[in-house]
């Protein structure tokens, strides 16, 4: 299959390619936003044509039967495993979001009428690991999830792959985050050169005085975009951090809306980018607050380093606001590594090159330490330090 | 005189200003020499260039250290060499643990001087009883370096550095500067701690306040980018009733 074969086509041509089946909504909102290009707004700095415009093998998604494990395991978009007492199945997707921005997320849905559904009942820490084995593929699945009112859950996502190359991931999740609960997701992902590319697309809607935390620990090469849509009611908070760490000539990073919906909803969203090599990090992030949302509270920064003259930095945070009774503030920094910093630690007989190793990693610590979990949270530092000495040896 | 560090008329430049303007100056072995002057005198300069500063370009003369110059040298050379300078404003750096860094530093001098690494236990034997002497609370070092520290922790934490890497010459950039009574005393003592007769102090302040608690061998007055005048501590008294307007260049 090569998805470039749906750009510029209208409905009917889509739902011919496609064979979608009494789906005409979703393949009129697919249309009507398009194929993803080059000058799609979300798009701009990520090379989506070349990923789109390939031969990839398409798939048999069969389901298996799903052995107990202490985690979610899903092989190249089916799961094998699951921990007992958990629900995980395959369902139609009945809660499908109609004014997302992303044109990938109607896509996905119209590969995947069948979406993996993971419903937490009570307080729970669940892993989810994806794993991905095809080469020359293209994966596409979506999962959706929900949980419990008055319920907290903490998730964190994990990747792994065979000596894979060529494939194009597209997954995302549908996140119902029920009212007076809490979601807590970390995304651990560590990307090799060469092996694979991957944009997902998610949607949160988060109910009133209900909470998510979205943590994204994002290192390594290769090209991924993460595109988030957020939706928050009365009283609803989120809080979302990206970190990245991009070596070689890798495009990664994170197109994302904030919506504020309900009044007194609050977000907080923070990037921390280091770039290396010939790397382009993304950061394209709206908060928009509605006529509906009053004393909305909105903080948005992202913090970039550059350790290479050809590294880049796409940082381009943006309020959109409808109301005057809130409080909002966003900005934007990229600089090299703070000369002070880096003198004070030399005059202490610290080298530069180890000095400069200390700042990254301290930069990357401030991030990573929000992870509450202190087991996960040396994972984290533990991953983002070998991709970081690994590129940076001696 | 046997001396330990030789600055021979160092002029040096803070952008496009000519800050020390062939400065001479001779630190003997074991004592302590106190650098006086007013505002904009070249005091902090002093300490910058001695220390390799990225702020000072060295335009002339020489400072040598147990008879090696040390212009050319990088900061970490001459701190592996023997040389610290506490900081009038030390830095903030989030995310660098306290106790990694110094364990870091002081693995970097022992490595320097072909001796072991100590392991974090090691280390923290060591470290304990310098925090009480200087009314450390122990959870400082384990917050992030200088992070949130009040201006007196900032400076206890300077000399906790001192006290745990042994440097041989000590530079003391206005330690006194915005430290309490108390704090004055504990910092006071940690320096004092360190004056065996081997090692060399440089202390440079713009009140003589600090003078009362670390005895100074020598006065050097330093006005316009050069040291006018050398004296024993007598000249203290003189200068808190004169000012350096009264003193004339020797």
């Amino acid at each position: 299959m090569n998805l470039i074969t749906l750009k510029n086509k209208n409905t009917q041509e889509v739902s011919q390619l496609l064979d979608t089946k009494d789906r005409n909504t979703l393949v009129e909102k697919f249309t009507s936003l398009g194929l993803p290009h080059k000058m799609t707004e979300e798009y701009h700095y990520f090379d989506v044509e070349k990923l789109l415009d390939t031969e990839y093998k398409t798939l048999e998604y069969v389901p298996k039967s799903i052995q107990e494990d202490d985690k979610i395991i899903i092989v190249d978009g089916v799961v094998t495993s699951a921990p007992k007492g958990l629900r995980v199945y395959l369902e139609v997707c009945e809660n499908i979001d109609m004014e997302h921005f992303d044109s990938l997320y109607y896509l996905g849905h119209l590969l995947s009428p069948r979406v993996i559904k993971i419903d937490v009942d009570g307080d729970a820490h669940v892993e989810i690991l994806h794993k991905y084995t095809r080469s020359n593929a293209l994966i596409n699945y979506r999962v959706e999830i929900t949980n419990q009112a008055n319920r907290h859950v903490t998730m964190y996502e994990n990747f792994e792959t065979d000596e894979i190359t060529n494939t194009l991931v597209l997954y995302g999740y549908d996140m119902h985050i029920a009212q007076d609960s809490t979601l807590r997701m970390v995304r651990l992902q560590t990307m090799n050169e060469n092996r694979y590319s991957m944009i997902t697309s998610h949607r949160v809607d988060v109910a009133k005085n209900a909470s998510v935390v979205l943590k994204n620990f994002d290192f390594g090469g290769d090209q991924a975009l993460q595109l988030l849509k957020v939706e928050l009611g009365e009283y609803a908070h989120v809080d979302a951090g990206h970190l990245l760490y991009l070596n070689e000539d890798s495009k990664r990073g994170t197109a994302s809306q904030i919506i504020h919906k309900g009044e007194h909803s609050t977000s907080k969203q923070i990037a921390k980018n280091i770039l290396d090599g010939q790397a382009r990090g993304i950061f394209d992030a709206l908060i928009r607050v509605e006529h509906s949302a009053k004393f909305t509270k909105a903080e948005q920064d992202s913090k970039s380093i550059l350790l290479h003259e050809k590294a880049y930095m796409a940082s381009k945070p943006q309020l959109e606001i409808y109301i005057d009774e809130l409080e909002a503030s966003h900005g934007a920094t990229t600089g090299q590594l703070d000369e002070k910093q880096l003198f004070y630690l030399q005059s202490r007989g610290i080298s530069r090159i180890e000095a400069r190793k200390m700042l990254v990693i301290a930069f990357a610590n401030t991030l990573i330490e929000t992870v509450k979990d202190t087991r996960h949270q040396e994972r984290i530092k533990n991953a983002f330090e070998e991709v970081f000495y690994a590129s940076h040896k001696g | 005189m046997s001396t330990v560090m030789k600055i021979e008329n160092i002029e040096a430049n803070i952008g496009d200003k000519k800050i020390l303007k062939g400065l001479n100056l001779e630190l003997e072995p074991g004592k302590v020499h106190a650098i006086m002057g007013p505002n904009g005198a070249g005091k902090s300069t002093l300490s910058k260039t001695i220390v390799g500063h990225y702020d000072v370009e060295v335009t002339g003369g020489d400072i040598t250290y147990k008879g090696k110059s040390i212009v050319d040298m990088e900061p970490e050379e001459r701190a592996l060499e023997g040389i610290f300078l506490s900081f009038q404003h030390p830095v903030e750096i989030p995310g660098v643990n306290n106790a990694y860094f110094l364990r870091t530093a002081l693995n970097a001098k022992r490595k320097h001087e072909g001796k072991e690494e100590l392991n974090a236990a090691e280390f923290l034997r060591e470290m304990k009883k310098h925090l009480e002497m200087l009314g450390m609370k122990s959870d400082m070092i384990s917050r992030s370096l200088n992070e949130g520290f009040s201006g007196g922790e900032k400076k206890r934490n300077e000399i906790l550095q001192m006290l745990i890497l042994e440097p041989e010459v000590i530079i003391l950039d206005e330690i006194d500067s915005g430290l309490d009574i108390d704090a004055l005393r504990q910092v006071s003592e940690g320096i004092n701690k360190m004056k065996d007769g081997k090692r060399t102090f440089l202390v440079i302040t713009h009140y003589s306040r600090i003078l009362d608690y670390i005895e100074p061998d020598y006065i050097h007055v330093l006005k316009d980018g050069k040291v006018i005048k050398t004296a024993g501590p007598e000249l203290v008294p003189y200068l808190e009733e004169h000012g350096y307007d009264g003193i004339k260049e020797d």
